[in-house]
Order: structure tokens, then sequence, then C-alpha cells
């Protein structure tokens, strides 16, 4: 009989506990935001998807054909692809639909190209920017998946960039989609419920990037960056050049690791996160310009732009122009 | 409140894949004496490793419906790999070079060819796919797709040889003592007219 009372408090405070913890956790998933960040997703998405397709413009034919006309073969691919998934879009799927109404494999793949190439152009204006989004994914995938061997990083992170875009409320106000046909505002707690997605996968990427590169010795004593650096194909700066900066290597490797590492912890910070999103954008533009990655930088910098980047600027700007009592608050900055 | 709840179903799920692929990859590396992890943790590493591989299904069989599923979604949401780019260690870098025999005794040496950069990145891949494969059928069946492709090139060529090694990177110390890049023989495969690969040599 005494120990009733404080038994009832505490289920009712348990239940309340739990409920205030539900609020926080819905209030962070589901914040009020504006679409400026989808803005820069649609942009720099549709401006990879261009260089991707033009980058590949003479070798798509050749790296994407089936048995003997290629380099290797897609079939090789699609048939490895098989044994994980039946499910996983390939071009196979297209060249068999081609040849269903007479088109030949070479011809099916050209379309192909001019389709991912027409929807980077679509997406980089904003035009039908939901079925551009889903036939970029679409189109992409199928090259990345029956490419199989020929893909890296750099796709994969195109293919998790589109799947996002794809899914969010688009269009966003800066689209010729909304100008052209005055869509209606999207739910801003669901734009901030899409934008949290996008930054919690980029914790999970570079914090698992980063925890993994720690494991290595060699980029304790800097010698992975030398390596990175003239291993063949990424060798495009002399390493004779390289060799007078080598006391900078293990300072460069330790770096990468720390910033790889806590990039989950210090990108949420209002004091930290400009620091670690522009170290981070610094770290993927030297891996684009000394290793020759520049679809891997680029990709990456779209993301972390989307993800962390839009409303930095103007919110900094907000601050200052609060700060000096200029007035006019930015609302979009949310 | 109920759109939100499906949302948020949706990303426990979403990010519980995600999780789990990393997890299992970065424990792979540790339990496969990779990293500079202390062996002792090896074992350990295992056992999460495998105890995360059989909670996501993979132990299951490649027809399950489950895991098929499970599948299908990380390739389409692009989550299907783990993000140990260039890590623990940055890896080793291969080459394959053919040597084109021609009727007339003359030898040619060629390397496999693409017209971009952004291609040779993509080619580099595969010949360290060759490398890396624990399959000899799969290796002999790549080298054999790019010996094709070269022999496209050179119809009146009779015979190829395909020669694939490492190529061995010089440490700083060893780059300012002289040394540079060299190219280490691995295995070689002779193809013939018959389309036939002979056994690979090894050195």
């Amino acid at each position: 009989m005494t120990s009733a009372v404080p038994t009832k408090q505490l289920s009712r405070k348990i239940p309340k506990q739990l409920e205030r913890w539900r609020e926080l956790i819905l209030q962070f998933l589901f914040p009020v935001e504006s679409d400026t960040w989808l803005s820069a997703l649609r942009l720099g998405l549709g401006l990879q998807v261009i260089v991707y397709t033009l980058s590949l413009r003479d070798d798509w034919n050749y790296l994407l054909a089936g048995t003997g006309h290629g380099l290797i073969s897609r079939n090789l691919a699609e048939a490895l692809l098989s044994v994980e998934s039946r499910f996983v879009p390939r071009l196979g799927w297209l060249v068999s639909l081609g040849a269903y109404v007479g088109l030949s494999e070479n011809a099916v793949l050209s379309i192909a190209w001019v389709c991912l190439l027409g929807t980077g152009f679509s997406l980089l204006a904003g035009l039908f920017c939901r079925s551009s989004a889903i036939l970029a994914w679409f189109l992409h995938l199928c090259a990345a998946k029956s490419g199989g061997l020929l893909s890296y990083g750099a796709d994969n992170f195109m293919t998790v960039g589109l799947f996002y875009l794809m899914l969010s409320p688009l269009p966003d106000r800066y689209s010729l989609d909304w100008r052209l046909r005055k869509s209606p505002s999207k739910d801003p707690h669901l734009l901030g419920f899409w934008r949290r997605v996008l930054q919690i996968h980029l914790c999970i990427i570079y914090f698992f990037g980063g925890l993994t590169k720690c494991f290595g010795n060699g980029w304790w004593d800097g010698s992975n960056i030398w390596r990175a650096l003239i291993r063949p194909p990424s060798n495009i700066i002399d390493p004779e050049i390289l060799i007078r900066w080598k006391d900078l290597f293990p300072i460069a490797g330790v770096f990468i690791c720390l910033l790889e590492t806590g990039y989950p912890f210090f990108i949420w910070g209002k004091r930290t996160r400009t620091i670690w999103f522009t170290c981070i954008c610094a770290m993927h533009l030297a891996i684009g310009l000394t290793l020759g990655m520049y679809l891997f930088a680029f990709i990456m910098i779209v993301l972390n732009a989307a993800a962390f980047g839009a409303g930095l600027v103007s919110r900094s700007r907000t601050e200052s122009q609060r700060k000096h009592g200029t007035g006019i608050i930015d609302r979009r900055a949310a | 409140m109920r759109q939100k709840t499906v949302y948020l179903a949706c990303l426990i799920l979403h990010f519980s894949l995600i999780l789990t692929v990393s997890c299992r990859e970065t424990l792979w590396l540790i339990a496969h004496g990779l990293t500079i992890a202390p062996h002792t943790v090896n074992r350990y590493a295992e056992k999460a490793e495998a105890f995360i591989a059989a909670a996501s299904g993979q132990n299951l069989a490649a027809s399950n419906a489950f895991r098929r599923a499970v599948m299908t979604y990380l390739h389409i949401a692009g989550v299907e790999r783990g993000y140990g780019y260039f890590a623990p260690n940055v890896p080793a870098s291969y080459k394959i070079v053919f040597e084109l025999h021609y009727p007339d005794g003359r030898v040619e040496y060629q390397l496999p060819r693409v017209h971009s950069a952004a291609a040779g990145m993509r080619l580099a891949g595969v010949i360290d796919e060759i490398a890396r494969t624990r399959s000899d059928p799969l290796r002999e069946y790549l080298v054999k797709m790019l010996a094709g492709s070269v022999w496209r090139d050179h119809p009146d060529v009779t015979a190829i040889r395909a020669v694939f090694g490492s190529i061995s990177l010089p440490s700083i110390s060893e780059f300012e003592q002289g040394k540079r890049e060299s190219y280490e023989f691995s295995y070689a495969y002779d193809f013939s007219r018959t389309d036939k690969a002979t056994k690979p040599k090894n050195p």
C-alpha cells in the first residue's frame, strides 16, 4: 500500500517522459524548412547528370554494349546482378523492350544516353521536376548497374542523391514548374524531413568513411595520401612535385581522419558547422583537382551543399544584419 | 500525425539497413586483419559480422523473398555498399598489357583502350576487380573480354597474350632514394584464334 503512490507517480511519469522524447524526436525530424536546400540539390544533381553523361559521350555504347561489341559484356554485370536481385533496373530491360519494337541495341543505348542528358537539363531548368528526377534516377541506375564492374563511388552517391530527389516534395520555388504552373506551397515540415534524411545519411557516410580510415596505419603517417596521389590512373601530379610537400602528408592524413569521423558531431553545431562544411568541401575539391575524380568530388559537394550548406550563407548574412541593425530578415533562412 | 508515423517508420527501416551495411563492411575489414585493430578483436569482429549478416538476411538462400526484397531496396537506394573508400588503406594498383602476335612474327604491345579520362577511371576499376576476384573463371572471362576488345581493333592478329601484373608503388623514402613505380608480373593468359585461353602462367 505504501509503495503504490510512488509506483503510480512513476507510471504517470514514464509516459510523460516518453511523450516528451517523442515530441523532441518529431521536432528534430520534421523541422520547418524552406525549399532552398531542395533547389540546391536539384540544380546540383542536374549539373552532375549532365557532366556524367557528357563525360561518357564517346564511350557510352562501348562500355555498356552486350557481348561482342563492347569493352566487357554488359550481360556479365547483369547476370551477376541477377544473383542478388532480378528486380533491380538495368539496361537489358530497355534493350529487350527496344528489340520488341525493332530497335537495335546501339539505338536503345543511344536513346538512353540522350534521355539521361535531357533529364539533366530538365532538372537544371526545373521543368517537369518530378518526372525528370524519376527518369534520371531510373536511367542512371540502369547504366550504373549494367556497367557493374565499371561503376565506382560517384555512381553510388549519384543514385543516393537522385533517390532522395525524386522522393522529395518537388517542385521547389526556383524551378520553372513553380513559375509556369503556380504549384501550391509544399509542407515545410515535409521539406524539413527530407533534408534531415539527407543530413543523417551524410553523417553516416562520413562517420564510417572516417572510422575505417582511422583503422588504417597509412592515414596516420601520411603514406596513404602519397599512395593515393601516385597511384594510376589518379597520378595526375608529378611525384617530383609532390615529394616537396611530403611533410604535409601526415598532417593531411590525420586531418582527413578527424574531419570525416568528427563530421556527425561538429556539423550540427552553429559555431562549428561553417568550419566543417568549408573543410569538407575543400577536401572534396582537392580530391577532384589532385586525383582527377571530379565526378566524385562534385557529387559530394552537391550533397553537402544541399544538406548543410543551403541557408548557411543567408543565415550568416541575417545574423550580421541583425548585429549591425540593418533590418531585413530573410525568412527563407529558417 | 499518422503521416509522420509512416515517415518515421520508413526512416528507421532505411537507416537500419544503411547502418547494417556500413557496420558489416567495417567489421569485415577488422575480422580479416586488414586494420590496425589488435588481433584479439578480430574474433569478436568476425562474430559480430556474422550476426549482422544473419540479421539482415544475408545467410538466407539467394532465392529467398526477404533477402531479394532487401537486396533490391539496397540497390535502388544506392546503399548496397559501405563507405570505406581508400580505407583502411589505399589499395594496390594493377595493370594489364596485351602482347599482340601478328602472322608475320611481329609483336606489338597494347593497353586496353577507352576514349576519355572518365572512362579510364572506370576501366581501372575493372582491372582492380580482375585482381581482387577469387573466382578463376570470372577472372579468365574478364581478361578474355578485354582481349576481345583489343582483337576487334586488330583483326589480323593471330594470338594475344594478356599479361596481368601489379604496380609496385615506392614509399616516400624509396622514392627519395631513386626507386620508381615498377610492374610485377602476376600471371598471363594466352588466347588464340580458337578463342580458348590456355591455363594462366604464374611467375
